[in-house]
């Protein structure tokens, strides 16, 4: 597909017994915001693994900007940047330490290296920790040097794998402002996997991934246009005056919801009511419901329940 | 090659700055110590009076200089393996943790990380290793000195030769290992097994006839053979200066596994290099071969 930066055709691995993945075929187009969705053990780590090369699929595939992982790894390796979940830096050293040995890995050593830790430390804001031992730092500056470690290497595509997970308000909203500025200014592509259905909302197109499958993919509007209705919530109603709907109604503090197929059922049903209709809005559906409706489970606190 | 020295430093801080790991490397040789300091230097130095003909006279200085010298060859002996192993647990570490994946997701060649760990294992044990020799050699110096200047190259000579034969070792079987529970594992057998099975516990002599034949197939065996000699035959010497004859030197030699008979062949000091040269040229090539048959 053009502007594609991964390409992945008829993915599938397992371990052992258990199919981890299955058939798996998508897109994600270069500078997007990509958000791939599903309860833990759904498919989305071992995806991930798999297109940053540190582990190998059963078959099908797999193009990184062009680059399919089994011929050219170490240019799939040189383009993509990762943020796991947990830390995979060195604990018991400095910030500098751990980021001067991985830079070094793509060959950013000396002056190059100083110059690029000059930027990052000064978007992240992490100049005055630069010297401490990493395990000594608390979990939203730990998480900025793990995006610094990410983004050393200027990639064109960053994979962040549940990366405000546990996070400070600050420190997301820092996490956030520097992605997007990255993703304006560069053309960064972002791969995310999140817990967090706000996050999904703002991505770009979506896929929510169901024992290894694809279960439903699109941009968060055609997700919640084909898998939630939209809401109305009525103000100043009484329950008696409701029930000339006859649609059922959920009470709710000061107000009544009642839930539509679509927009369209809304407004049929807003000019047809226009005495019921005096104080109201109208809402689409959130990606909770999105990954509801699709997966039967709603995503709590980074498991699906 | 800067990528290389990088991580190969990575690789010595963090075993310097991981007291765990640093720590845990000198547990054989501190067993060692409290061994001879509590009772067995004065087991070792009654079994020396005790074997000398009748009305020899050997000053005390002499006999200190003999237990110092078994000391020192045992705690080195055992160090130079068991060192290497702790520092090289780092590489199980990486894998336990999950930093391997963070480091093979980046374009660098496999095989520059798996050189890097192993050079930075050579050069942390040998770092201790050497560090401890001239802690050893101050202390003979100390207690009694009977040592020549070429005894003392070959001992640092045997300790170079044994850390190579340690890292390569414990390059070999730590690659199979990827857990926290598989590294105490191992490196508990390692600490406590090595001591007794390459005689730095207790002589090799002094085990069963059929337990002996089983550890001459060891290379270790003929390393802590090699350190002892280079450590004791200055004080050997010594004694036949004050009248010990031949044979009688000869045996105190067997006992204290200064030579060694693989089966009922004597084992030359040429023939004890060449066997534990050969034995970490082996197991390099076997950790190549790891290397290159590793599926990711």
């Amino acid at each position: 597909m053009e502007n594609s930066i991964i390409e992945i055709s008829g993915l599938c691995k397992a371990y052992g017994e258990v199919q981890a993945v299955r058939d798996l075929t998508f897109s994600v187009r270069e500078g997007e915001l990509f958000a791939f969705l599903g309860e833990n053990g759904a498919g989305k780590s071992t995806t991930i693994n798999i297109i940053c090369t540190a582990l190998a699929k059963d078959s099908g595939r797999v193009c990184v900007c062009g680059a399919d992982i089994d011929r050219e790894k170490e240019r799939v390796r040189e383009t993509i940047g990762v943020v796991y979940q947990g830390s995979r830096l060195d604990g018991p050293l400095s910030v500098w330490d751990n980021l001067e040995s991985r830079a070094a890995l793509y060959g950013i050593t000396g002056a190059a290296f100083r110059r690029r830790l000059e930027v990052l430390s000064e978007r992240l804001e992490f100049r005055d920790i630069l010297r401490r031992p990493l395990r000594r730092l608390s979990g939203g500056q730990r998480r900025r040097i793990d995006i610094a470690r990410a983004l050393l290497h200027q990639p064109r595509l960053l994979i962040l794998d549940e990366p405000t997970t546990g996070l400070d308000p600050q420190t997301r909203k820092l996490l956030w402002q520097v992605v997007e500025e990255l993703r304006r200014e560069e053309g960064l592509t972002v791969f995310l996997t999140t817990h967090y259905m706000e996050e999904a909302a703002d991505a770009d197109s979506v896929i929510i991934l169901d024992h290894g499958k694809i279960a439903a993919e699109g941009s968060p509007l055609e997700l919640k246009n084909a898998w939630t209705g939209d809401h109305i919530t009525l103000y100043g109603v009484g329950a008696e005056e409701l029930s000339a709907l006859g649609l059922p109604a959920e009470p709710l503090r000061d107000a009544f919801r009642i839930t539509v197929p679509n927009t369209a059922e809304a407004t049929k049903l807003i000019l047809a009511h226009p005495e019921i209709f005096r104080d109201y809005e109208i809402t689409k559906g959130c990606m909770d419901d999105v990954f509801l409706n699709v997966t039967g489970r709603r995503m709590e606190g980074g498991e699906a329940k | 090659m800067k990528t290389f020295w990088v991580l190969v430093r990575r690789n010595m801080r963090l075993f310097f700055k991981d007291k765990g790991m640093f720590f845990t490397s000198l547990i054989t040789p501190a067993i060692l110590l409290v061994l001879y300091v509590t009772f067995l230097g004065n087991v070792y130095r009654d079994s020396f009076v005790m074997n000398l003909p009748a009305g020899l006279a050997v000053p005390e200085k002499l006999l200190d200089g003999l237990v110092a010298g078994q000391l020192i060859s045992s705690i080195l002996a055992v160090s130079c393996v068991t060192v290497a192993f702790c520092s090289n647990f780092l590489m199980v570490q990486d894998k336990a943790l999950g930093t391997s994946i963070d480091l093979r997701i980046s374009p660098v060649r496999p095989s520059t990380l798996s050189v890097a760990y192993y050079v930075s294992t050579l050069a942390v044990t040998l770092i201790i290793c050497l560090a401890a020799a001239g802690l050893c050699l101050g202390y003979t110096a100390a207690v009694g000195w009977y040592m020549s200047a070429a005894d003392v190259a070959k001992l640092l000579g045997d300790v170079v030769l044994l850390v190579l034969f340690g890292t390569a070792l414990s390059s070999v079987v730590n690659f199979f290992l990827s857990s926290q529970g598989q590294i105490s594992a191992v490196g508990t057998v390692v600490s406590s097994g090595y001591g007794f099975i390459c005689g730095a516990y207790m002589p090799i002599s002094s085990f069963g006839e059929g337990l002996q034949k089983v550890i001459s197939f060891l290379p270790g065996t003929y390393g802590t053979a090699l350190v002892r000699t280079h450590a004791m035959q200055g004080a050997i010497s010594e004694l036949e200066s004050f009248g010990l004859p031949e044979t009688a030197a000869e045996q105190i030699m067997l006992a204290l596994d200064m030579r060694i008979r693989f089966f009922e062949t004597p084992v030359s000091e040429a023939a004890m290099y060449l066997i534990v040269g050969g034995a970490t040229a082996a197991l390099v090539l076997g950790y190549v071969l790891l290397n290159k048959l590793k599926k990711r």
